[in-house]
This record gives structure tokens, sequence and C-alpha cells, in this order.
């Protein structure tokens, strides 16, 4: 009789472990295996007090009863402070302050859950002994660890939630920025060039420059507005994936920007990859742009080309122009930054790259001498 | 009271005779040739508050019913409520300001061949704790298709809990008479009322061999039941009765269809019963009841249906046992009640938990 009696309290640990876990959900996880654990020891109610800015607080209860939020004083802690498991308790002795429920009677147990607080079990009848509460223990121990996994799940929501919110913010002050922005340009485009038209023999050589030259930072202006939209917006909306043929997305490019006469672009095979049209033509054009504007040669030479590593496709684009001294390689990729004091670059083009490549789970780095020419490698997951 | 009528306006005017202002406790045998929406309608043309379950027989003295309505008065209520969507666990539970020092009692039927009624009950003991005493039954059919089986003013209805909180002591004696055979086994998988594994194996293989050597008896295609019903499942507990399990078929998959919801891990013994143990339980659950009263007014028998379905002729022998053991002491205490899908207690101490093939008695105590 002994030992059917030791499987079956063994059996009942097994019941009450294989209950915990079962959801990431604070009050989910908690019900599951404390209510079982109520109902199988015929035990009346059980709560969690959990202390916060030296303040015992209740985190579960069932029965639901009161809230509990009482100061953690000293009869209190003298209680429930120092090093123990698990302690049993008279109920008489206990102080209300402590209990969602009305006790008078009976016994208390209390599990030391650490840093998640005290787990209390309460019966009306005396029928807790110091044997089933060490049984238990590794039960509350594995629960102990549940309970960790549950704040950790929540803190990662509220996280999650609160940079949800903050994207949207930013992506709407960005659209808001940009609009408000781009209205008075367009005024002083569409009036500049009036201008010009309307008193071309009045204006003179000198006013017509000066009034190319507004012209020429109104433009500017623009695409570093639309260069801040775009660095906002990568990444932060849904977008869908599909496969993206980049030998032909590459030809398109180069038929569609200005490539200068003598100017050689050889593309070796590129391979077919899952993602997103719109944002691998910015990333690819960005680079050969980049590799046509800044290079001093007669004939000007570029490169692209890829490979396949570790569950990643390897892209280069090289060229022989002008270099970039080692102390930018970094520099390079920070947003406003430029290297030359040249009118036309926003110096938001090659964040707008890496911010791309990051979207892809890739990195970007350059290798580069200056007068020699500069290699741009970045990797792209393949997602197939 | 009994009420043998079927028009809805008699069966009202006794109603409201009977109960004097206070509300009804309305049971009703599914063999009752009455249109319970017409008697809804009535009730709530007189103003009585009530409460009731249709049942497969209803109890009235040391008799049984396949036809009849049984009515309690329900004095000192403190709250009467309808609990809708018991299966979807999509409804809430009434507050209720307990008062120091009052006993309060609290009955309920649910519709017995709903899911999830378990998760009714931890709602209910979520909610109202050791506040009060818990007591009732499942409603429903013996045909076990589930239509509407429980009522108040607000109608008629299934997949529902009615239910009234009274100002009352009430004392509670809950038994089964049914005894281990074998086990533990480990409910190793389960969904619903549905045991899909025991031990890791084929549950009725698992099963069918212990009963089978048990009982001699060996299971055919159309013989399952007439088996089974001598050998529930009880689900394991510590210092208290087992919460019993019926098995009702076997599925196409040779799973075992029980009433009643069993969980993963769950741990069970298979038990077996006979006309001795049962009635000496009933027996037994009469006494603990009537120690703990001190005046009772009334009883009320919830008694599982499937006791007279293994009990059979010797049913009236179990009631009997019940009923004179009261009688005895308390002479004019009115008795009635139901034979139940499903038993309803707290046993007083602990958690609430839904038995089957169980006798539940209690007896009410209040001021006149």
């Amino acid at each position: 009789m002994k030992i059917e009696n030791h499987i079956l309290n063994i059996l009942q640990l097994y019941e009450f472990a294989m209950a915990i876990g079962k959801s990431l959900d604070y009050k989910e996880n908690c019900d599951a295996l404390l209510k079982l654990i109520l109902k199988r020891k015929s035990l009346n109610a059980t709560w969690i007090l959990k202390e916060e800015k030296n303040k015992l607080i209740s985190t579960y209860s069932l029965p639901m009863g009161k809230e509990v939020k009482t100061d953690f004083d000293d009869k209190i802690k003298q209680l429930l402070e120092s090093e123990y498991q698990y302690k049993l308790l008279d109920a008489e002795g206990v102080p209300p302050a402590i209990t969602p429920i009305k006790i008078e009677t009976g016994q208390l147990a209390v599990f030391n859950l650490k840093a998640q607080g005290y787990l209390f079990f309460y019966t009306q009848k005396h029928n807790f002994t110091e044997d089933q509460l060490s049984q238990l223990q590794p039960v509350i121990d594995k629960f102990y660890n549940s309970l960790l996994a549950c704040r950790s799940f929540e803190e990662q929501k509220t996280l999650l939630q609160n940079l949800k919110v903050q994207n949207q913010e930013l992506s709407d002050y960005a659209h808001m920025v940009s609009h408000d922005l781009k209205s008075p340009l367009r005024s002083i485009d569409a009036l500049s060039y009036f201008l010009k038209e309307d008193f071309e023999n009045e204006l003179g050589e000198q006013g017509r420059q000066q009034i190319d030259t507004i012209r020429t930072n109104v433009e500017k202006m623009d695409a570093l507005i639309n260069g801040i939209l775009d660095y906002s917006t990568i990444g932060k909306h849904q977008t869908e994936f599909y496969d993206v043929n980049l030998d032909q997305l590459v030809k398109d490019i180069i038929n569609l920007i200005d490539v200068p006469e003598h100017c050689d672009i050889k593309v070796s095979e590129l391979p077919v990859i899952y993602g997103d049209k719109y944002r691998l033509q910015q990333l690819f054009q960005n680079l050969i742009s980049n590799a046509i504007k800044y290079n001093d040669k007669t004939n000007p030479q570029i490169e692209i080309g890829a490979s396949q590593e570790d569950g990643y496709h390897k892209f280069y684009v090289s060229d022989n122009g002008i270099g970039i001294e080692k102390a930018y390689h970094d520099r390079i990729f920070e947003t406003f930054k430029k290297l030359q004091n040249d009118g036309s670059s926003t110096g938001i083009g090659l964040s707008v790259v890496k911010k791309i490549v990051e979207t892809y789970q890739g990195r970007i780095w350059v290798n580069s001498e200056p007068g020699e020419g500069t290699t741009f490698y970045f990797t792209l997951k393949d997602k197939h | 009271m009994l009420i043998s009528s079927i028009q809805a306006v008699q069966i009202v005017q006794n109603i409201s005779e009977h109960v004097q202002g206070n509300a009804a406790l309305i049971s009703i045998a599914e063999g009752t040739a009455i249109d319970i929406e017409e008697l809804i309608a009535e009730l709530n043309k007189n103003g009585i508050k009530f409460m009731g379950g249709i049942f497969p027989k209803v109890i009235h003295g040391s008799s049984i019913l396949d036809k009849g309505i049984v009515i309690n008065t329900l004095q000192n209520i403190e709250s009467l409520f309808l609990v809708r969507n018991v299966s979807s666990k999509n409804f809430s539970i009434p507050e209720i300001s307990f008062e120091a020092n009052q006993d309060y009692s609290l009955f309920t039927y649910v519709d017995g061949l709903t899911s999830n009624i378990s998760n009714y009950l931890e709602e209910l003991y979520a909610s109202y704790g050791m506040q009060t005493n818990y007591f009732g039954g499942g409603a429903g059919s013996l045909s076990l298709k589930q239509k509407p089986c429980v009522f108040c003013n607000d109608g008629f209805f299934e997949d529902a809990a009615v239910a009234c909180v009274m100002k009352m002591k009430s004392s509670i004696g809950v038994k089964h008479g049914w005894n281990k055979v074998d086990g533990p086994f480990i409910v190793t998988k389960a969904e619903g009322n549905v045991i899909k594994e025991i031990n890791w194996n084929d549950p009725f293989e698992v099963y069918k061999t212990v009963v089978e050597n048990h009982s001699t008896q060996t299971f055919t295609d159309d013989n399952f039941f007439d088996i089974a019903k001598g050998y529930p499942f009880g689900i394991i507990k510590s210092d208290a009765e087992y919460i019993v399990r019926d098995p009702l078929m076997v599925n196409d998959n040779n799973e075992l269809v029980c009433v009643g919801e069993l969980e993963d891990n769950m741990l069970v013994d298979i038990l077996n019963g006979d006309v001795d143990s049962l009635i000496s339980a009933s027996t037994q659950a009469t006494k603990e009841c009537m120690d703990k009263a001190q005046h009772p007014k009334k009883a009320i028998i919830i008694d599982c249906i499937s006791r007279i379905l293994f009990l059979e002729n010797e049913f009236d022998t179990e009631l009997s046992s019940i009923t004179d053991a009261i009688s005895s002491q308390y002479p004019d205490l009115s008795i009635g009640g139901a034979l139940t899908l499903g038993e309803i207690s707290s046993y007083g101490e602990g958690f609430l938990e839904f038995y089957n093939k169980t006798v539940v008695i209690g007896l009410f105590e209040y001021e006149d």
C-alpha cells in the first residue's frame, strides 16, 4: 500500500509538471497549474504576492477576492523573508493584509518564488504535510521558471508594441514634414521657372545663372527630402516579397540612367532572389550611379557580380573610380555624411543602401584605394 | 410540491400558492407533455421569479417520476442569474457583495450535454470562492441529444446555466460508492470528453483488458454500455471522493467517449461497484449531510441518471435509503430533486467539481 501511495504521489507530480508552461500568458500559465493543484489536493485558495517598491501586490488569486496591495512591513518581512523554499503556517497567525480572501482557521503553505514573489496555498482543513510540500518543491521550481518566461514575453510584447507605435509616428512625421517642405519648394521651382521664361531679356546672363542656381538647389532639396522619406520608410511597412530577376533588374537600371560614353559596365550572371523589386532597384541604382559619378578615368569600368555563401547571396559593385580613403569606409554609410563638397549629393544615398541591405538581414562593406577604385560588397539573405 | 397538471395556467397558480412571493425552483421530468415557452410566459405574466431545468426523471418524496413537475421554494435570494455560451467560455459571472458572518448557498442547473462545464464551475468558484456552498446538477435529455433544457425568466436555453445565490445555510453530502479495480492510469491524451490515449496506448484496449478480466464478460460490437456502466473511470483526488467519469461508447478511432470532460495527464483508476456499495454510499452521503445540519427545512436530492441505469429496480432501494434516513429525523421535511446528467457540489470544501455517477444530497436551512 505504501509503495502504491508513493507511485500515486509521483504520478500526481507528473500531472502537475505537465501542466506547466502551456501558455506564455501569465494568468493562463498560473491557472493551468494552480487550479489543478487546488482540485487534486482539495485545497481552498491560492495566490501570488510580489514585492514592488516595498509593497506586496497580488499578481494572481483564485478565488479572486480583494486586491492585495500592502506595505511590506517588518511584521510581514519577518513572516515571509529569510532563506527558505517553503514553509507551513497556521492560518490564524497570518496578517489579513496579505490574504485576498478571509481566512480564519486552517493552514497556509508558502513557497518562495524569489524575484517572482511568494506563492500561497490555503486549506481550511489541516491536511498539508512537510513531505507533501517537499515533494511539490521541484514542480514549483519549474513553475518559477515558467513565470520568468511569461514576464519576459510580456515585456517583449510591450517593447514591440511601443516600437510599432514609434515607427508609425516616425512614418507619419516623415510624410508630414516632406509634404510641408515640398509644397513651398514646388512654388519656388514654378515661380523661378516663370521668372526666367517671362523676364529672360530683362534678367541678363547673370540673372539667368542665379535663377538656375536657385532651381538647382530646389532640385537638390527635393532629392534630399525624398531621400529622408525613403530612409524613414524602409523596413517599416509589411512588403510583399516575390521572385526578382536581378539580371533583368540591373539591365533595366543601365537603360534608365545616364551612362557616359566610354563607360563599360560588365554584369556577371546575377541570381533570382526573393524580395521587393522597388527597394532592390533603389539599392543597385544608388551603387551603380555612384560608381559612374565618382569616376575620373577616361574609360570608366564598372563590374557587377554575385556568388553564393552560407545561405546568402554576396554581391559586388566594383569601379576604377576616385576611391575612398580608409578613414571614411564606415562614415560613408552614415546619414548626411558626404566626402566631397558635391552640390548634387544629398549624403543619404548610401544610408538608404545600407538600410535596404539590413532589411534583407545582410551587411555591406567597402574595399577601396584612393585613385584606384572602389568595390562595394553586400549580402542579401537567400530565402529559398 | 409535485404538480401533475400540464396546463400552464393551472401550474402557475399552484406554483404561486406554494412559493408565496418567493422564487421557484422548477424541475420538470422530460416525459411531461408541457409547452415550456408557454409556462415561462405565464410565470412572467404573474410576476413569479424562477429558474429550472428539464431532467430524465424527477424525485418527489421517495418516488421517481417520468412525468411531473417538482417545485421547491427559493427563499432569501441574493441573486438569480442566467449564464449563456457556456461552451464558448464567453460569459461573465455577476458580482455579489457577500456579507460577513452570513451563510450562503448557490444552486445551479447547467446544460449537462454542453462542453466546458468545468470552466463554468471554475468561474463560479473564482468569483465567489468559499463565501457560499455550491449545489446543483446537469439538465438535459436521456436521449443525449442536446436541446434547450434550462430556463428562467429570460427564456428557455441550451448551452447555458441558471443559478441563484441564497442567504441560506446548507449541508451537503457527496458519495458515489464506486471502488478501485485497477490503476492508476494516466490519460496521456484527452480532448473534451474523449479519452484518446491511456498510458500512451489505445484507450479501449487498456480499458477492455482490465474490465474483461474483472467482469469475466467480453465486449462485443453492441454491448459496450451494458458492461461499461459498471466500470467508470475515477479521477484521483487527495482526501476526497473520486470524480467519476462514465464511458458511454467507443468511437471509430477506438477512443472512449465519456460523459464529462477530461484533461491530458489526468490520473485515473478504473472503478467498479455493486448494488450494496452504491446504496451504502447514498446512505453515507445522507448521514454526512444530516450530521452537519441543524434545522433543515428542505432536502434536495441530485442523483445521477446513470445510477438508476445501473441499479435498475434496486434504485428504489437507494432512494428509500436516503428519504427514510431524512424522514426519520425530520419527518416534516420536503424532499424533492432530480435525476441528472452530472452533479455539482463543493462538498463544502475546496474547488467546485462536476461529478458523474454520484449522489449529492443537500439540506437547506432558513428562517421562516
